[in-house]
């Protein structure tokens, strides 16, 4: 299945008997119902190494892009009306700004490595704490309480799985402690933001700006308000959409299915 | 007024630098450049008037280098591009191939000009496991590559040739107008990005407006030109695998705060007769 499509639902479950495997593109597993799904005595598999670079890769380039008004400057510098650039044009320096990293996994470590050579400063904060080597290869400051990670973050980056817990993890309250002068950086999903608390944060400065490379819904209504703030940047959740890695997932996705086929232990299974 | 004036704080290449200028003023001792490029002044011109110069070159380098990576890397992922689409009013049906980008991590940056800037980019690249080549006028010490990984390419053409990625963070010399003209760009592969954030006339800008009209490289990122602004109907200006930025490369508060510093502490020792901290002198 590739992004999340076709919904694995009771309907379509029962209609294919001899469905084995089901391979899931991607590391994300909140749109599968594992438990309806292994009822069915089907197999699931995803494909959650090959992401983690490109995705990354993406926390930064947002970041960067964002920081340094990219979007925005681009527009300046092709636009019919531009007569000249203006001298008070300033956006925020990165090199030596406090990154808080929201959930560090694999992809929120590999941003993490990625910023330490930007000299960033690196909070993180994420359900067990890092062993003491992986923190101080990156120089990474574990905040048990969030609280302390928003409120001392210039870039906040959200790198979270989807779940109950984190459903909304960020609402009015954790903008509102965040800096006035902060950016707030998706790549999870948009469930894990209160959207509609986000609008309202960016419409009233009690943020900076944040840059999206996911939503909820994806893509959003076209009259949605996000679409049309000069402080937000949106992506089409293209976290892992470079050439060579689609098709190291594609190839992963297909060994899955053959193996499963096969009645072989499936490679990449989500238990 | 003429005469009180003691020295200049040069932003933004204003005001003017000519012969004019310094007549009228007669007891100008300094001119502090906020920025590092000094390509805009005539050094030997300045120095017959008996006025110093000093750049500021400490306060750019890791805002220049942000910037380089900030460009590689919203152009790598087609960034521009792709957020246009997703806040486009209309529905656009697109297809996913059709916006695929370019693997950063682990792929070939060839620096071209390997100074603090050049170095502080290899710095960067480093943690996105890039493979570093890079071309200067002199090579580093065998340390300071090795801290980067960087190979040495002697010549320029090796660089080109194995290079996804290749940055210009040259000084603008004699030796350095048009060091990427269509023989370069020839040289390096059609899944090329070239990202530039020395001077416009570093680049040929017709033989590169050709290159990418062509696919003779991928894209481009540029955030200098030659002039800035370009006319408002230069064919660059709507390429789709272009991204033009306005000359933003130190432009943060914090890098501006930093750079008035330094052009201060300049003025200030040049008018004390003391030696200025990062004087230029004409070659």
């Amino acid at each position: 299945m590739w992004y999340h499509r076709p919904a694995i639902n009771e309907e379509l479950l029962q209609s294919l008997p001899n469905l084995k495997v089901v391979a899931s593109s991607g590391v994300g597993i909140d749109h599968l119902d594992l438990k309806l799904i292994s009822s069915y005595g089907v197999k699931v598999s995803y494909t959650p190494f090959a992401v983690s670079t490109d995705t990354a890769d993406m926390g930064m380039a947002l970041l960067l892009a964002s920081a340094r008004r990219l979007v925005e400057g681009h527009e300046m510098a092709v636009s019919p009306d531009t007569e000249y650039f203006p001298a008070d044009w300033l956006g925020v320096e990165v090199s030596g700004a406090t990154l808080g990293i929201l959930g560090m996994g694999t992809i929120g470590y590999k941003v993490a490595e990625r910023a330490k050579a930007f000299e960033m400063k690196i909070l993180y904060h994420n359900r067990n704490q890092r062993k003491k080597e992986e923190e101080s290869a990156v120089g990474a400051v574990y905040c048990k309480k969030i609280d302390d990670l928003l409120q001392q973050s210039d870039f906040v980056l959200l790198a979270v799985t989807l779940t109950p817990q984190t459903h909304k993890l960020i609402g009015k309250r954790e903008l509102e402690l965040m800096k006035p002068t902060a950016t707030l950086i998706n790549i999870s999903r948009g469930l894990v933001v209160d959207q509609d608390a986000l609008v309202e944060a960016l419409q009233n400065k009690v943020i900076k700006a944040a840059a999206l490379d996911v939503t909820y819904p994806e893509p959003l209504p076209r009259d949605h308000p996000l679409l049309k703030l000069k402080n937000v940047i949106i992506t089409p959740h293209i976290g892992s959409a470079t050439k060579k890695t689609r098709w190291v997932m594609m190839a992963e996705m297909a060994e899955s299915i053959e193996a499963g086929l096969a009645g072989l232990p499936v490679p990449r299974e989500v238990l | 007024i003429g005469k009180k004036v003691q020295a200049i704080y040069l932003w933004w290449h204003k005001p003017v630098i000519n012969k004019e200028l310094l007549q009228s003023l007669p007891n100008l001792k300094v001119i502090a450049n906020s920025g590092v490029g000094m390509d805009h002044l005539d050094l030997k011109l300045v120095a017959s008037f008996g006025v110093k110069m000093a750049n500021a070159p400490h306060a750019v380098s890791s805002s220049t280098a942000d910037t380089g990576m900030a460009l590689l890397l919203a152009s790598a992922r087609r960034l521009v591009e792709v957020h246009n689409i997703s806040i486009s009013p209309s529905m656009e049906k697109y297809c996913e191939v059709d916006i695929l980008g370019v693997k950063v991590t682990g792929a070939t940056l060839g620096i071209i000009g390997m100074g603090s800037i050049g170095y502080k980019i290899a710095l960067r690249a480093k943690a996105f496991e890039m493979n570093i080549l890079y071309h200067n006028r002199t090579r580093r010490k065998v340390q300071e590559e090795q801290a980067v990984g960087a190979t040495y390419c002697k010549k320029i053409d090796s660089l080109l040739q194995q290079a996804d990625f290749v940055m210009l963070v040259v000084s603008l010399t004699p030796q350095t107008h048009k060091l990427i003209g269509k023989r370069e760009l020839e040289l390096m592969k059609p899944t090329a990005t070239l990202i530039n954030i020395s001077r416009g006339a570093v680049v040929d800008q017709e033989a590169l407006l050709t290159a990418l009209q062509t696919g003779v490289i991928r894209a481009a990122a540029l955030d200098v030109t030659s002039p800035e602004p370009l006319p408002r109907d230069h064919p660059l200006l709507k390429l789709k695998n272009v991204i033009i930025t306005p000359h933003l490369g130190i432009k943060t508060d914090k890098a501006t705060y930093m750079i008035t510093e330094e052009a201060v502490e300049n003025i200030l020792a040049a008018l004390n007769g003391l030696p200025l901290p990062s004087e230029v002198l004409p070659s």
